[in-house]
């Protein structure tokens, strides 16, 4: 027959793979392989039997049929202890989960089809948990495990997107009327509501239900553990279910009329079904959970599963099988169109075998230790205990409200946050206006004002990691992460205005026509949001100690697709530029100078886009839109350019500019100090907005207290704005001792030549 | 001597110095091949943009990007002769090898925020991809071998694998378990320059034959977005080393080694504790760092100071060690009672005057790293020798206040006291 045909095909493939283990576990491996390959001929069969029974009422016969041949086996009630009155209780929650998952399950098969059921529906528990354990967690397991992980998606949305079945299935099943009761009617409603085809719906439908499965299943082993074994469950879980369902039935069959013809038909085939998904494959499976380890007993499996599903639906329909078959001769009058194999099937069945191959393979990988130190061979060592002690794992909502509060605490992340928060809910708005009129244009404005929000969020992060502590590798703290986040938001408003800069010269000569209808409310909505935002945060620059600019200014964004831009907005920012080479010098909070030129450039953007359309409709100018967007690009650029070289001079290190004077005066200052003879190695740079660090070497001579040398010193670099400082207070006993210490001959020399220099100038001041 | 001024400006207009910098930088013969290389690029970069915006195709643009990102490294090495060739001057103390760590991020932040456009637009795409594809890749693989890259070949090593690397790594391991033979080939790191072209150009390839074969444009978009991922896994551990140098940052590879060279010094005899420790890499590589030393009252500054330089140095280049003691200017009797052992301040005042007492030939090691610095017990008993506190009021009279209060001191009091001291004994 059929299954013996494909499941000899596949035996024979698969025994190659065996070599593995031991040969004492071939036959459980064959009879996986059997029972699996019947479980797909199941699974089409009641495909075919779908199409005339009610989908509850088919359940129903299914949890009957296996519940009676359960009892008959298992005896769960003459066998035992006794199950009390809680235990019955949680039993039918149970089965009531239980029989909504397989309901779900039936459903998705009716939409789309045995085959894609199966490579939806049956992946096993451990395919499923590495997945999610590559999705939702950090350490998912190495890099193959991902890779893994990506083929599962990546075969999910095969399924979505390449698979072109849904056209035929929308011809061949039911235009409405088909849906016959308030159950599959709902979710006909809700997969309709979604917007996407029968096919797609069905697809995501299985799944959720996947994930419904698998947490169902791990939730049921303690209430295994609990009644007494899981056979036992499975027994009794059947027989509640089937009672759960019994009053539905009843219902449905009083009200509704059956399309069946004839029962005794069905028997037989129904029969089959019960046989083989229910029954053999919960007890081969059970075996060989006991004698094989789970990930190979589920690589078996899938790829069992799969590859005859791929061969079936090949030759489910063919000629060749309904001769074989006469069982299906009184169903088969619906024909074999629908659900048929496409390319995209195929790729996609191969890569979930893929997939399931990787994801359900052991991780080798050993686990993940720190780097502690060296030996004093040289070898590394390794901490292995700290992973263990440090999984703390926060919940969402507490680290939600604790990040909140911190970002309400201070004023610069708060004038962000609410201004994030007003613009994500303007560019919300539009996104769903958009999505409600269908208008292209305002959804991908929405797009851009999204994309415009990470600056922002970018700004608000590293202002909320200038607080941090300062820890081992940050040893002076977080502050110098704001001059970065300014330096990156600069670079970010240097790459936008590139882009607008090449946009409008192609434009240039190439005028496009441009749909102006939308185009002025949203960007007088878009006007006054980022109007609030410039007052919000030219408020925070004035309270600030920070006298900065604002400077910059450039459109962006808007003027992309096609919206001109300001003369106004010209005017403004020049005077404005002109101010910022005034006040370039105090600026020191380069994050918020990076967030309020965002902001300007998008109000920019808005004015332009205002005044354009203004152009273009008055006058028709199209020429207009790209000289606009090209002068905004260079005024951008420009104005950029002052943050940047500010944040460039904090970040090599350069001494800093508005000390320059202070320090120049304070070196000369030191060098008068008594005692002292000279000073070398003298650095100053600026850490953080706050934070001005130096260190300096200082030659004194013999007889001086060294500690009150660093404490003028400190307090005259103190006055100069250095306030992290550090002394090296060096005699000619320190260099007299550094030679002796150190034993290569270079450094000797380096140290004699310098103890000279000292010996030198000390003479000199003697003789004063 | 006279007066230094060591910040003085010297005023030139930019393009002035600009050509007088790239002036010295073209004295040297190897950055003319750099110089011909880029100009090569912008020709290259030219024609591949030309041929983008005329098949439309989005993954030939990402692909475009990584050339023009070729054209930000070549800037870049030219930047590093330049550094090269510089001494550090009194603005830019720590000389210029920053400016190689700042230009690597610059080139690798901007290639990411590239691909991030790239993700945002749409487009679809015809024609002639395979010649893109080809002349980029070429250009792009001659331009990686044939020119030395010092700062963009530390910064691939040094950073941590990009996941693309990582997965091309464990790919390549389950092959030589299958082939052996491959193993000298594929096992060791890939350079991850190579790799996003290689990738790349496959992306490209497989793009051009689903679109000629089964003309599946979406494909294109696809495989811009798969380029761009790349893009960003290949750039992100690169930007974020280079990033964490920017930051100041105790480089993560040398954390061990400096805690046990702390370790050691607060071991030292004399040291009570190590504090306010900064270190952190000046360019890449060169390790800078500062920290406070507190020591007890009678041990030798000088030789504690030598010491503890002695074994940091061969690690940290640009050292400077601060030498503190508490209460130094506290009158040896008012501490006198106090009981010790308590770590706040071993007390007992005496002037340092004798500490040379305590400067035995070499600091032995204690045997327990650990039970460092306060609780360890006094080396020799303290000794009340009250003749050599020097009392800084002798010209003027002025007396210090005692205690830690004297930190604070305003300076002109200080000038002036100090300028009464005559400073010969």
């Amino acid at each position: 027959m059929d299954e013996k045909y494909s499941s000899n095909v596949l035996s024979s493939g698969k025994l190659g793979m065996v070599e593995v283990p031991n040969a004492r576990l071939t036959r459980y491996i064959i009879l996986l392989l059997i029972s699996k390959v019947l479980k797909a001929v199941g699974i089409f069969e009641s495909y075919d039997i779908l199409k005339v029974v009610h989908i509850v009422q088919f359940i129903f016969i299914l949890k009957l049929g296996s519940a009676v041949v359960l009892l008959f086996f298992q005896k769960p009630f003459s066998s035992g202890k006794a199950i009390s009155k809680r235990q019955w209780i949680k039993l039918l929650k149970h089965s009531v989960l239980g029989c909504i998952i397989s309901l779900l399950g039936f459903f998705g098969l009716t939409l789309c089809g045995p085959l894609r059921t199966l490579l939806l529906f049956e992946h096993s528990d451990v395919v499923v948990l590495a997945l999610l354990a590559v999705l939702f967690t950090t350490s998912g397991g190495g890099p193959s495990k991902t890779r893994g992980a990506a083929l599962f998606i990546i075969a999910v949305v095969c399924l979505l997107l390449f698979d072109n079945d849904d056209l035929m299935a929308k011809m061949a099943e039911h235009p409405e009327g088909h849906h016959d009761s308030a159950l599959t009617h709902f979710l006909y409603t809700a997969i309709a509501f979604l917007g996407v085809a029968d096919h797609k719906g069905g697809v995501v439908l299985l799944v959720v239900s996947l994930c419904l499965k698998v947490g169902f299943h791990s939730a049921s082993r303690k209430l295994s553990v609990e009644v007494g074994g899981a056979k036992r469950l499975y027994a009794l879980d059947n027989l509640v279910s089937s009672a759960v369902l019994l009053p539905w039935v009843i219902v449905l069959s009083a009200t509704t009329e059956s399309k069946v013809e004839s029962w005794s038909g069905l028997i037989l085939p129904l029969a089959l079904i019960v046989f083989s998904v229910m029954i053999l494959e919960f007890y081969v499976e059970a075996v060989c959970a006991a004698k094989m380890e789970a990930p190979r007993c589920a690589r078996y499996s899938t790829a069992a599963l799969f590859l005859s599903a791929l061969l079936l639906a090949h030759f489910w329909s063919h000629p060749f099988t309904d001769r074989l078959l006469s069982v299906r001769t009184p169903l088969h009058g619906h024909g074999g169109t629908e659900h048929v194999l496409s390319g995209g099937v195929v790729v996609s069945a191969v890569i979930f075998v893929l997939a399931s191959s990787i994801l359900s393979a052991p991780s080798r990988k050993g686990q993940k230790g720190t780097l502690v130190g060296y030996s004093p061979e040289g070898t590394p060592l390794y901490n292995f205990m700290g992973d263990a002690l440090q999984h703390t794992s926060q919940s969402l909502p507490r680290f939600i409200k604790e990040s909140l509060k911190q970002i309400l605490e201070e004023y610069d992340s708060r004038q962000i946050f609410y201004f994030l928060c007003l613009n994500l809910a303007f560019t919300f708005v539009e996104l769903f206006y958009g999505v409600w009129t269908n208008s292209l244009g305002l959804i991908s404005d929405g797009f851009h004002m999204l994309f415009d929000c990470s600056a922002l969020v970018l700004g608000l992060f590293a202002a909320l990691m200038t607080r941090w502590k300062a820890t081992k590798i940050y040893s002076y703290g977080y502050g110098r992460v704001e001059i970065l986040s300014g330096f990156i938001n600069g670079l970010f408003l240097m790459v936008i205005a590139f882009f607008v800069f090449v946009e409008s010269v192609s434009r240039l000569f190439d005028p496009p026509n441009i749909n102006t209808d939308m185009l002025t409310p949203v960007s007088v909505g878009g006007l006054l949001v980022n109007l609030v935002g410039i007052c919000a945060f030219s408020h925070a620059h004035s309270h600030g100690a920070a006298k900065s600019c604002p400077s910059s200014d450039h459109g962006h964004s808007h003027n992309e697709h096609g919206h001109g831009h300001a003369h106004g907005g010209h005017g403004h920012a020049h005077g404005s530029h002109g101010h910022a080479h005034g006040g370039g010098g105090g600026g020191m909070n380069a994050n918020m100078r990076g967030v309020f030129l965002h902001v300007l450039a998008d109000t920019l953007g808005s004015v332009g886009v205002i005044i354009s359309t203004l152009l273009i409709n008055q006058f028709g100018w199209l020429i207009a839109d790209p000289i606009c967007s090209l002068f905004i690009a260079v005024l951008i650029f420009l104005s950029v350019i002052p943050l940047i070289k500010d944040a460039c001079e904090v970040l090599v290190l350069r001494a800093p500019p508005e000390h320059e004077k202070e320090l120049d005066h304070a070196l000369a200052k030191v060098e008068k100090i008594d005692g002292v003879l000279s000073y070398r190695d003298a650095h100053f740079w600026r850490h953080s907005a706050s934070m001005v660090a130096g260190t300096i070497h200082i030659q004194v001579m013999a007889e001086v207290l060294e500690q009150r040398v660093i404490q003028q010193v400190t307090s005259v670099l103190k006055d100069a704005g250095v306030n992290n400082l550090s002394v090296q207070v060096e005699k000619e006993a320190y260099f007299q001792h550094m030679s002796g210490l150190s034993s290569g001959f270079h450094e000797v020399l380096a140290m004699t030549q310098q103890m000279e220099s000292v010996q030198c100038l000390k003479d000199g001041t003697c003789i004063m | 001597q006279g007066t230094i001024h060591p910040f003085r400006r010297t005023h030139r207009s930019v393009l002035g110095r600009l050509s007088q910098e790239l002036r010295l930088v073209t004295s040297d013969r190897r950055s003319w091949r750099i110089l011909a290389f880029g100009a090569l690029n912008l020709l290259c970069t030219g024609c591949l943009l030309m041929w983008c915006s005329s098949t439309n195709s989005m993954a030939l643009t990402a692909y475009t990007y990584l050339t023009i990102f070729d054209l930000f490294s070549l800037v870049t090495s030219l930047i590093s002769s330049w550094v090269g060739m510089k001494k550090s001057s009194q603005l830019y103390s720590f000389g210029f090898q920053r400016l190689e760590v700042l230009a690597v991020f610059s080139s690798t932040v901007l290639i990411q925020l590239g691909a991030l456009f790239i993700l945002k637009e749409r487009s679809v795409s015809h024609g002639r991809l395979l010649v893109g594809t080809s002349v980029a890749l070429f250009f792009n693989l001659f331009t990686l071998l044939s020119v030395r890259n010092k700062p963009f070949s530390y910064v691939s090593e040094a950073a941590s694998s990009s996941w693309l690397q990582e997965h091309v790594a464990d790919l390549s391991r389950s092959v030589c378990g299958v082939l052996p033979g491959l193993s000298s080939v594929l096992l060791p790191r890939m350079n991850p320059f190579v790799l996003i072209n290689l990738a790349g150009a496959c992306a490209l390839l497989l793009t051009y034959l689903l679109i000629e074969i089964h003309n599946f444009v979406a494909v294109d978009t696809a495989s811009a977005v798969a380029i761009a991922l790349m893009t960003f896994g290949t750039m992100y551990p690169m930007s974020l080393y280079s990033g964490k140098v920017l930051l100041q940052t105790t480089p993560s590879h040398v954390i061990g080694q400096l805690d046990k060279l702390l370790r050691e010094v607060s071991t030292l005899e004399g040291v009570l504790e190590v504090r306010n420790e900064h270190f952190w890499t000046v360019g890449f590589g060169s390790l800078a760092g500062s920290a406070h030393v507190r020591i007890r009252r009678d041990a030798n500054e000088q030789l504690v100071l030598a010491h503890v330089t002695n074994r940091l140095l061969p690690l940290v280049a640009t050292l400077s060690v601060q030498i503190f003691k508490d209460d130094w200017s506290r009158p040896a009797l008012l501490s006198g009672p106090l009981p010790h052992g308590g770590g706040a301040g071993d007390g007992h005042g005496h002037g340092h005057g004798h500490a040379h007492l305590s400067s035995s030939p070499l600091p032995p090691l204690l045997p327990d790293p650990l039970t460092s610095t306060p609780s360890k017990p006094l080396g020799p008993p303290p000794e009340f020798s009250f003749n050599t506190p020097r009392r800084p009021h002798s010209g003027l009279g002025l007396a210090y206040p005692a205690g830690p209060a004297a930190q604070g001191l305003r300076p002109g009091l200080l000038q002036g006291a100090s300028g009464g001291i005559s400073c010969c004994t």
